[in-house]
């Protein structure tokens, strides 16, 4: 009996999988007959997890953890004499990026309000745009920006005045020891991480704004409710998640922007005194120390520490943040 | 309540402002309207700075340019030329942005496609962190790794590695989302006709992922090409286009790091605006594609599900 030349293809193929109800019906699977295929497909997919348990393995590696605990969260940093407390550091880092989340918090509000109740549509079409700009400059050209044209108006106009009409308010009497009038230091650096941090928060917001369902824009205004008392009572209400992302994501933003805050921040390892103070923060300080780390083990120990706290730090803050923004895995929040 | 109304109490809705409740309905529509006026001034927070930092960079740097300062390969510090810088920097991104397609694209389709659902989701949450990343804990990364422990030392190649795998999440998040969002029944007719998983990528799927794939890796290309930290940590800078792979090399944004804090007119100063001004424009450029981009694709998306 001579071969069939038709190949009977039914032998190539794997049996039918058993019918699932329709309920649990997700994007369907494929399977491979020979074991090779599973390391095209399934190594290069694992890509993103390696890259990040190489990161968290080699910085555990350089620091082995020499310089943890009490030294590591200790106040004196003194390079000559093996003293590396960071928590300047740390301290530095929060005083500059909770006052700038707070910031691009009240102004991401603001504007993701502006452009999804208030504003036409043509125009916020028209503006929307801007905002989202500001994320694609990089940080090194806010970093000249702001030290060329931002810091003189610090120093020779903003913080003069404060000294002069708030110095009642503690912490923002200057002192001569200050360099007020160069203009680098605490609000800069405010200033700059607030901008950076406004296109994240802006843009979730205005997405969860956006979700909300029209039925109940429309009947609370057919309750007779203003735009604005809809705005706060339903859709903030109704869009928390988001707006909590919103902050989580903007202070991981805050924490991690690192050249930009080199330049600015006036990279002084010291508590600030005032407002107008200069100091450091960890990813600036990170940045700006590595080459005189080199051939101190211990300061390179000290360094990877720090970096493995400030990945923590944004680990925990992106995590969280993510979750609760999890169903909007979109191409706009892929962006960031 | 209504159980407390007497029977003979009228009901009339102009009793509110009868009893004086006029100044609560105006308060609250006059709140209303003010921050339909005052809310929308916030733009101006987010457009003014953006539109003043393009315009002093132009100012400062546009008129220091000439066709030679372009194209001159000499040391580019003593006679204040941008042709090294722009060729090392062009090396450095063709090279960074190809390591980062080949690793994202083949895992984010590989992702979308043939990972277990559990799976995918820790290794799209493992994406998203590595993108929230700080630069400059991926730069101490490949100071640690490349520089120290390969014994590449502070070298072009360290910093291509280190730039590529900053860039790898914003490929892979793109590819997989493209390729997770091809509507169902295309992929069950491609797959019931009797395509195979490979037919089904390049023949199916690609075509219509295209567009937005391509997105992603402008994206990359644009976050790559202003990033300092992953470069400067693991790349010293060289006054020449390197000749192989473990000299030093000068990336654009070192001109600025370097610069910034120069006196004015000093060459330094100048290269720097000028680096400025090349990065902001490609940024841009950049920027704009992928806007017109996802817009087209958005359209033909669309018109795939009706």
């Amino acid at each position: 009996m001579s071969p069939n030349p038709v190949r009977d293809v039914s032998a190539d193929r794997e049996p039918l999988p058993a019918p699932s109800s329709p309920t649990t019906a997700g994007p369907k699977r494929l399977r491979f007959r020979q074991p090779v295929w599973w390391l095209f497909a399934y190594i290069p997919a694992v890509v993103p997890a390696a890259i990040v348990i190489a990161i968290a393995a080699t910085l555990l590696e350089a620091s082995h953890l020499h310089n943890f605990g009490a030294a590591f969260f200790g106040l004196t940093f003194n390079s000559s004499t093996n003293q590396f407390g960071m928590l300047v550091f740390i301290v530095g880092s929060l005083l500059t990026a909770i006052p700038a989340l707070l910031l691009s918090m009240g102004i991401g509000l603001g504007i993701a309000i502006a452009s999804t109740t208030y504003l036409p549509r043509y125009l916020a079409r028209i503006l929307d745009p801007f905002v989202d700009l500001l994320a694609g400059i990089p940080s090194v050209v806010y970093g000249i920006w702001a030290f060329v044209v931002v810091a003189p108006i610090f120093g020779l106009v903003l913080n003069p005045w404060a000294v002069e009409h708030l110095s009642f308010v503690p912490g923002f009497a200057g002192n001569s020891l200050s360099p007020t009038t160069a203009g680098y230091g605490l609000p800069i650096s405010i200033f700059v991480l607030t901008l950076m941090a406004l296109p994240i928060t802006t843009l979730l917001i205005r997405d969860a704004l956006q979700s909300i369902p029209k039925d109940l824009w429309e009947s609370g205004l057919a309750l007779g409710a203003t735009r604005w008392e809809v705005v706060r009572r339903v859709s903030l209400r109704q869009g928390s998640r988001g707006i909590w992302s919103a902050a989580f994501l903007g202070f991981g933003r805050a924490m991690g922007e690192t050249v930009a805050v080199a330049m600015v921040i006036g990279s002084t390892a010291k508590l600030p005194t005032n407002v107008y103070d200069v100091t450091y923060t960890m990813a600036s300080f990170m940045f700006e120390t590595l080459d005189a780390a080199y051939g101190n083990s211990l300061y390179l120990s000290a360094l990877a520490e720090l970096a493995l706290v400030l990945l923590a730090i944004t680990f925990a803050v992106n995590l969280v943040g993510r979750r609760l923004v999890a169903h909007i895995y979109a191409e706009q929040v892929a962006g960031l | 309540m209504a159980t407390n109304e007497g029977p003979n109490e009228r009901i009339d809705p102009a009793d509110d402002l009868r009893r004086g409740e006029t100044w609560g309905l105006r308060w609250r529509t006059g709140f209303d309207r003010w921050m339909g006026l005052l809310l929308p001034l916030l733009f101006a927070v987010a457009i003014l700075p953006i539109a003043d930092l393009v315009y002093f960079i132009s100012a400062k740097a546009v008129p220091t340019l000439s066709w030679h300062v372009v194209t001159s390969y000499s040391d580019y510090q003593a006679h204040d030329t941008l042709g090294v810088p722009l060729m090392t920097t062009f090396l450095f991104m063709a090279l960074a942005t190809s390591i980062a397609v080949v690793l994202g694209l083949f895992g984010g389709i590989a992702a979308a496609e043939f990972l277990p659902e559990r799976a995918a989701g820790w290794v799209r949450m493992s994406a998203n962190l590595l993108a929230g990343m700080p630069s400059v804990i991926v730069g101490y990364f490949g100071y640690f790794a490349f520089v120290l422990y390969f014994g590449w030392g502070l070298s072009f190649i360290a910093g291509v590695f280190t730039l590529a795998f900053f860039m790898t999440p914003y490929v892979y998040r793109t590819a997989d989302l493209a390729f997770s969002s091809i509507p169902r029944p295309i992929r069950e007719a491609a797959y019931g006709s009797g395509a195979k998983p490979v037919q089904y990528i390049l023949r199916v799927g690609a075509p219509i992922a295209f567009p937005q794939i391509l997105t992603g890796v402008f994206l990359a290309m644009a976050i790559g090409v202003g990033e300092t930290a992953p470069i400067i940590l693991t790349t010293q800078p060289g006054l020449l286009v390197p000749s192989t792979v473990f000299q030093p090399a000068v990336f654009m944004t070192y001109l600025i790091w370097t610069g910034f804090s120069q006196p004015a007119g000093s060459v330094a100063l100048t290269l720097a605006y000028q680096a400025a001004f090349f990065i902001i424009v490609v940024v841009l450029a950049l920027n704009i594609v992928v806007r017109v981009v996802a817009g087209r694709f958005r359209k033909r998306l669309q018109g795939l599900y009706q």
